[in-house]
């Protein structure tokens, strides 16, 4: 196991240093929107006083799949295979229910070739946070359009694009998504804040993560680069997040109007009112600005949807109350009289 | 006239949809309460409603179970296929025809024909219900015309209906119709009759696919993750029916996760989570869908995940021919998805096998760490084949190399996922949330700590070690089952539901003068015992029910070279049942090439 340092450090919760969830260097470009994530990953984990070994990083194949690397090297992980990380977490889902799912996918990976099991993943309601590094662009192909490729948006090289993308909070929305946020990997508070509600929503949380391209889509034209994305962001509320082992008495209460809602483990997520109040529990609100903001060629962030209301797919898969992984080989074989009981049946 | 006794075939020609199953599922049940060796085969259309299907009948003294040369007595109740059917009769057969059939009629001099008024029969009974009655009362018509006992009729019946009163007694009520219609009006012409035989070991009817779902059952299946496919659905729905009696405890709750997933990618990517989470996953399928979890298949081969995967075999390629059978995915198992890979197939060619191997394969799995087949196919899966009951498994679960304590874990001098420790070329593993050995598992090249790496010497020598780790496989799996002749002159090697046949096969090779060894392969890779089966024989024919010839591809590639020139392939298939006199003639025709 690892030394402790002999200096104090923060620690939380539990008691762990920030050393605790760090992974090993990243492979990715120098200024990576996704290096910044990984980074909030990290916070995040470690502030939610989360386990380490607790979690499943799970991802498919891409920049941004790859970056379960560079966070949480205390916990497994499955570097899956192309847009088809969401059936193996609910494979592994099904066995332990108990550990945090932790996926992390793109925008080819989900948009494109994953797009079916990310909906259905959505329709089952499967306990995970699953958060897409979304830059618009295939990065390891060097380049390509990916679905979510705004209209009118150019990258480095090549024409315009000029395809209707595919919004994944405007989809998941309308398929009844428990979680719906969008950020930007350049606001680490919004971001940090929504994971760590992500982490401790009961159901499908999707995290799309607006996230610079610097090699291939970070030039003035594109409308998924720093300066375009800092300048055209819309943020629907400050968003601040109260882990349920702190108590709420002792948070300062903002002047203005704001919205907590109360998570699956009793943390709070704190909304404030910037301008006009959003309610995330209406999606047709929810719906209205994204429309908004495409139309008017601006990114919405906060959190736009959440309904702590529906099952998630634990509930319905009617199982033990164990994780099935800790059930003794006595309890998974039937015994031998169960079987000559089925023979007679038969013989008769 | 001699009486032709317990040795001819039924064929009876109905509509998809109209109960005509279950009414012969009775003929055959009654036949076999008789203690008449009897097999049943359903060729069915992929549709729900309305194209043509036949039931086949066959009865046999000497055992046969496969679909005899020619059909003796012929049902004609579907006007479809009615003129062709009719056609097809050798002189002498025997037509059993509703004459309620409009612009249709029986108009052979050389054939024994009963017309019966089905129809009419039918609607006397119950109106609304005429098209289901007109099947039983056929029966009726065979029952009496045959010489099957009543008691056994009745039996039968109760069966199918489960004690449902009213359509117990609807049937039964249609059974005496068509019996008392034969005594009244007819004259028997036909030689055929059955006759009771002392039963020595009591079997009883089951079907492949619900042998292979309650094997997976007493395997300690957790996860079954599904999509719906013919011939295999049935046997998911058979794992899902048996959860509730065997795998829930007293509150209602259950060990085993059921999830229908979208497609069979992502039933694939389901049984790969459940294994690398350290559990036993499933999923059954036809070879449409192994076509589609390809990738995932060679994921769990190089990132080494345990994973059971059943195929129960279609007429391919494409949706081919979707309810007829074919042993014709044996080398896209063997070795699935794209790069170098091989893996472990067992190949059950019985009921009882289908359940043994049901509870196998995740032993294998785990013990392997590697994706495990079940190769059925719709012939075994889906027909009702005689059974002599389950054997309760005869060694306890075995889960493999998985390291799950932390002084375990602390004693190994260093630990790495794909170090081969022991050098049999497994290595041991550890579980997520154990926290112990966190890497992330990858489809990526690795070195023997996990860590992703291109080096040639990593890429070579995982690769080896692989080979060696499904090679030391070969002994361990089920071994073939040899019947061997006196003198080793011709050895057919063969496998899975072919061993229906084998016998029929290996008597009409014998009347030829012929000693005649078998060799039912039952796991891939084959076992050195087969090896040593072909080294004895002069001449070695692989016999199966594809085109090309699969599994002689396999063998021929892995016999020593001086074993190849002495192994011969005889490889048919038209979708049908295999039929003993068409695989006997091809065989006869091989040796006679081998001898130019």
């Amino acid at each position: 196991m690892r030394e402790r340092p002999a200096r104090a450090v923060k620690l939380n919760v539990l008691n762990e240093p920030k050393d605790s969830y760090t992974g090993g260097p990243s492979s990715l470009c120098p200024g990576c929107g996704h290096d910044q994530i990984s980074n909030v990953i990290i916070t995040a984990a470690w502030e939610n006083g989360v386990e380490p070994h607790r979690i499943a990083k799970m991802s498919g194949i891409g920049c941004s799949s790859k970056t379960p690397a560079y966070y949480l090297g205390q916990s497994h992980g499955f570097n899956t295979v192309h847009g088809r990380m969401p059936s193996v977490t609910t494979g592994a889902y099904a066995i332990n229910k108990d550990l945090l799912y932790l996926g992390v996918s793109g925008d080819g990976d989900s948009a494109s070739i994953g797009i079916g099991q990310l909906i259905h993943a959505i329709r089952r309601n499967m306990d995970m946070v699953y958060i897409v590094e979304n830059n618009g662009v295939y990065g390891l192909t060097k380049g390509q359009y990916s679905a979510t490729a705004d209209v009118g948006s150019k990258k480095k090289k090549g024409a315009a694009n000029e395809t209707q993308p595919i919004d994944l909070c405007a989809m998941a929305i309308n398929l009844g998504c428990t979680f719906v946020a969008r950020s930007f990997s350049g606001s680490k508070k919004q971001l940090a804040s929504i994971l760590k509600a992500a982490m401790s929503h009961k159901g499908f949380a999707l995290v799309d993560v607006i996230s610079p391209c610097v090699t291939f889509n970070n030039n003035d034209e594109s409308m998924r680069s720093y300066g375009y994305v800092k300048d055209n962001e819309v943020t629907l509320h400050m968003a601040d997040y109260i882990p349920h082992f702190n108590p709420m008495e002792e948070v300062e209460v903002p002047d203005g109007h704001f919205r907590d809602i109360t998570l699956h483990d009793g943390s709070t997520i704190r909304l404030e009112t910037i301008s006009e109040d959003h309610d995330p529990s209406d999606a047709m609100a929810a719906l209205t600005a994204l429309h908004a903001a495409e139309t008017g060629k601006k990114h919405v962030t906060g959190l736009l949807y959440f309904d702590a209301t529906k099952p998630s797919l634990a509930e319905d898969l009617g199982l033990v109350d164990e994780a099935l992984l800790d059930l003794p080989n006595e309890a998974l074989r039937p015994d031998r009289a169960s079987l000559d009981a089925l023979n007679a049946e038969f013989f008769a | 006239m001699e009486k032709i006794i317990n040795d001819f075939t039924i064929n009876i020609a109905t509509a998809n949809g109209t109960g005509s199953q279950s009414a012969n599922l009775i003929l055959l049940q009654s036949l076999f309460d008789m203690g008449v060796p009897v097999s049943g085969k359903n060729l069915f259309p992929s549709n729900i409603s309305g194209l043509p299907t036949w039931y086949i009948v066959r009865l046999s003294d000497k055992g046969y179970q496969a679909p005899g040369d020619r059909t003796h007595i012929q049902v004609l109740v579907n006007p479809a296929t009615w003129d062709e059917d009719l056609a097809a009769l050798e002189p002498g057969s025997v037509v059993i025809w509703n004459s309620d059939t409009k612009k249709k009629t029986v108009e052979r001099e050389d054939i024994i024909s009963y017309p019966i008024p089905m129809t009419s029969m039918a609607r006397k009974i119950n109106t609304k219900l005429a098209k289901l009655v007109t099947n039983i009362i056929y029966v009726g018509v065979l029952a009496e015309l045959l010489g099957i006992d009543q008691a056994c009729l009745e039996s039968a019946v109760a069966k199918q209906f489960k004690g449902k009163a009213t359509a117990v007694e609807l049937n039964t009520t249609a059974l005496g119709l068509g019996r008392d219609y034969c005594k009244e009006n007819l004259t028997k012409a036909d030689p055929y009759a059955v006759e009771a035989r002392e039963i020595e070991t009591p079997k009883f009817f089951f079907e492949g696919n619900e042998a292979a779902a309650l094997g997976s059952i007493y395997g300690g299946i957790q996860l079954l993750a599904w999509y719906p496919i013919t011939p295999s659905s049935s046997m998911c729905e058979g794992i899902i029916s048996y959860i509730p009696r065997l795998r829930t405890d007293d509150e209602g709750n259950a060990t085993v996760a059921v999830i229908q997933a979208e497609d069979e990618l992502a039933a694939a990517g389901m049984v790969l989570g459940a294994g690398w989470a350290g559990g036993r996953g499933l999923t059954a399928t036809s070879g449409p869908g192994i076509s589609l979890m390809q990738e995932f298949i060679g994921l769990a081969y190089f990132a080494e995940i345990p994973s059971v995967f059943w195929d129960v075999v279609r007429v391919g390629p494409s949706t081919g021919l979707p309810t007829r059978t074919q042993q014709s995915d044996i080398a896209m198992l063997y070795e699935g998805s794209h790069g170098d890979t091989q893996h472990i197939v067992l190949l059950p060619g019985t009921v009882e096998e289908c359940f043994e191997f049901g509870w196998r394969a995740f032993d294998y799995s785990e013990r392997f760490q590697t994706p495990v087949f079940g190769m059925s196919d719709l012939d075994l899966g889906m027909n009702r084949w005689a059974c002599g009951g389950f054997t309760y498994p005869d060694k306890p679960m075995d889960r493999g190399k998985v390291v799950r304590e932390k002084d375990v874990f602390e004693a190994f001098e260093t630990f790495g996922r794909y170090l081969d420790v022991d050098g049999d070329g497994i290595p041991y593993r550890t579980l997520p949330g154990s926290g112990m050995d966190p890497i992330l598992y990858r489809g990526t090249g690795h070195n023997p700590m996990g860590v992703y790496s291109e080096k040639p010497e990593d890429y070579y020598n995982l690769m080896q070690r692989l080979r060696k780790k499904i090679d030391n496989a070969r002994d361990e799996l089920p071994a073939p089952i040899i019947r061997e002749a006196e003198a080793c002159e011709v050895g057919i090697v063969f496998l899975g539901s072919m061993e229906n046949s084998i016998q029929e096969i290996d008597d009409i090779l014998e009347e030829t003068g012929l000693q005649v060894s078998q060799c039912r392969i039952r796991a891939l890779p084959a076992h050195s015992e087969v090896e040593a089966f072909i080294r004895r024989h002069e001449v070695s024919i692989v016999l199966e029910i594809n085109r090309d010839g699969q599994l002689y591809g396999i063998l021929r590639r892995e016999l020593p070279n001086d074993l190849v020139t002495k192994v011969h392939s005889v490889a048919y298939s038209d979708g049908m049942p295999p039929r003993a006199r068409i695989y006997a003639e091809r065989i006869l025709a091989k040796l006679e090439e081998v001898k130019k």
